[in-house]
């Protein structure tokens, strides 16, 4: 496929386009081949092939589940997909990458985590709002920018946080030192002046690898998965409404019932 | 010293004893080695008539103090970063468009009416800098946010630069600027380009364009 400057967009087709790699900085695409993923609702957002998406709660997914999905506070947030196929991952134009964990463990922002292989474990970390993978696989992972990878010691804002792999959990730093000395007395008296905002950060100490990302916006959580609450859309809540009686307006004998919608009269 | 840019929206700062930074508060990513971040009453340098004045002109924007050894890392709200270095020049920016700046540099503020009268003062309406804007002046590297990507474009006398009010971000160099009106009437009957006010850049030096038209 030739692709050079000035050619347009590069047009994918299911052969062309890329397995279990990137199709571009902000797009993902998983081959399924009769195997599963585990994915967040809402971050697929086109598929080829025949799939089946189905919450964690499925009955047939119960073994799955059992194995690899070890956090309930989560369990609404993912999905089962199964079948065959190419299937686009994509979360609000973030960078998404893809990372390989060999009998490893990572730890990573649950909003982050886009997607993983079922031969990975999913837990829920002892830091609130983090889940931890463990075992071998792959698992695709968003970020707002590119992910920096720091060692430790560091020190590490908690919002700029993405995850850590192989090293100890983090504690609290907190940096009081502005409260010391003249000025910060009166600041602690007066409360004028107000905080750095950087008195509490993540300290990592160890060997291992601390996961960054270059702003501290956490992402807002979209609810992209939701059904659009719209009349007649299955599981949206809405009142159902027959499928001609527009406006909720009884039939009337002599009318051309459903005909009339289907000639657009 | 100096900024070492990591990635488009990521800058890393060496700290060394003796040589301040001052960031926007809360811009610290992350650190390693002993560095201290001391919020600052005064939102930046000088005495406390400085300090009146920014607060009068509105640029008074919540800054830290960023002491010790080590490295810092810093960014913000998933803006862009542009990092300038300025060797004696002087940089007009919008406060909070700053990032991070060295202490070597001069931070003051400059009353947009004194350049072009009235004029000035409508430009800075237009161009979102408000009646003031902050300036930095001498030796030192500043990184400036931008929403979306930053360009810079030379500014020659024989050729002056116009820009987009909105998509303005910084100058630096010995640079007059005016506003130039393209009102016609399709303007008035709501048929105008968007585009009936540009910013005039003449002199010699650069300015700074983001890709977008958003405000931070």
């Amino acid at each position: 496929m030739s692709h050079y400057p000035g050619a347009g967009p590069t047009v994918y087709d299911p052969m062309t386009l890329p397995s279990d790699d990137n199709v571009n900085a902000y797009t993902f695409c998983v081959e399924l081949k009769g195997s599963q993923w585990f994915l967040q609702k809402g971050k697929m957002i086109a598929y080829y092939g025949s799939m089946e998406f189905n919450g964690v709660g499925h009955g047939g997914l119960d073994r799955l589940v059992r194995t690899s999905f070890h956090s309930p506070l989560h369990a609404s947030d993912w999905v089962v997909a199964q079948g065959s196929g190419k299937m686009l991952l994509a979360d609000r134009a973030f960078d998404v990458n893809s990372y390989d964990l060999e009998d490893g463990n990572l730890t990573i922002r649950s909003g982050n985590l886009l997607a993983f292989q079922p031969s990975l474990a999913l837990k829920q970390s002892i830091v609130p709002g983090f889940l931890t993978l463990i075992g071998t696989g792959k698992f695709v992972a968003a970020s707002n920018g590119p992910v920096v990878f720091m060692e430790p010691p560091i020190r590490v804002d908690p919002q700029a946080l993405v995850g850590w792999a192989d090293c100890p959990s983090p504690c609290h730093h907190y940096d009081h030192g502005y409260m010391t000395g003249v000025m910060g007395g009166l600041r602690a008296l007066t409360g004028l002046g107000g905080a750095s905002g950087e008195e509490h950060q993540f300290e990592f100490v160890g060997a291992g690898t601390v996961l960054l990302q270059s702003t501290e916006t956490l992402m807002a959580e979209h609810a992209t998965g939701a059904v659009p609450p719209d009349a007649g859309v299955p599981g949206s809540g809405a009142p159902h409404t027959g499928p001609s009686q527009v406006a909720g307006a009884p039939r009337l004998p002599g009318q051309l019932g459903d005909l009339q919608r289907r000639f657009g009269l | 010293m100096g900024f070492r840019e990591i990635n488009s929206k990521m800058v890393e700062a060496t700290v060394v004893p003796g040589q301040r930074l001052f960031s926007q508060r809360g811009a610290m990513l992350a650190y390693k080695g002993e560095v201290s971040f001391t919020p600052n009453t005064a939102g930046g340098q000088g005495g406390i008539m400085s300090m009146i004045g920014r607060r009068v002109a509105n640029e008074d924007t919540p800054l830290m103090t960023v002491e010790g050894s080590g490295t810092v890392l810093f960014g913000h709200g998933g803006h862009h970063i542009q990092v300038i270095n300025l060797s004696g020049d002087t940089l007009c920016v919008e406060a909070d468009r700053l990032l991070a700046f060295e202490g070597t540099l001069q931070q003051g503020t400059m009353f947009l009416g004194s350049q072009g009268g009235v004029m000035g003062m409508v430009r800075g309406q237009i161009s979102g800098q408000g009646l003031f804007t902050t300036t930095l002046k001498g030796h030192g590297a500043v990184a400036v946010m931008a929403h979306g990507g930053v360009f810079e474009i030379p500014i020659t006398p024989q050729r002056p630069v116009h820009v987009d009010p909105q998509a303005y971000v910084a100058h630096h160099g010995d640079v007059r600027n005016k506003l130039s009106t393209a009102l016609g009437w399709r303007d008035m009957v709501g048929r105008g380009s968007g585009e009936a006010f540009q910013l005039e850049l003449s002199g010699s030096g650069a300015v700074y364009v983001q890709a977008s038209e958003e405000k931070l």
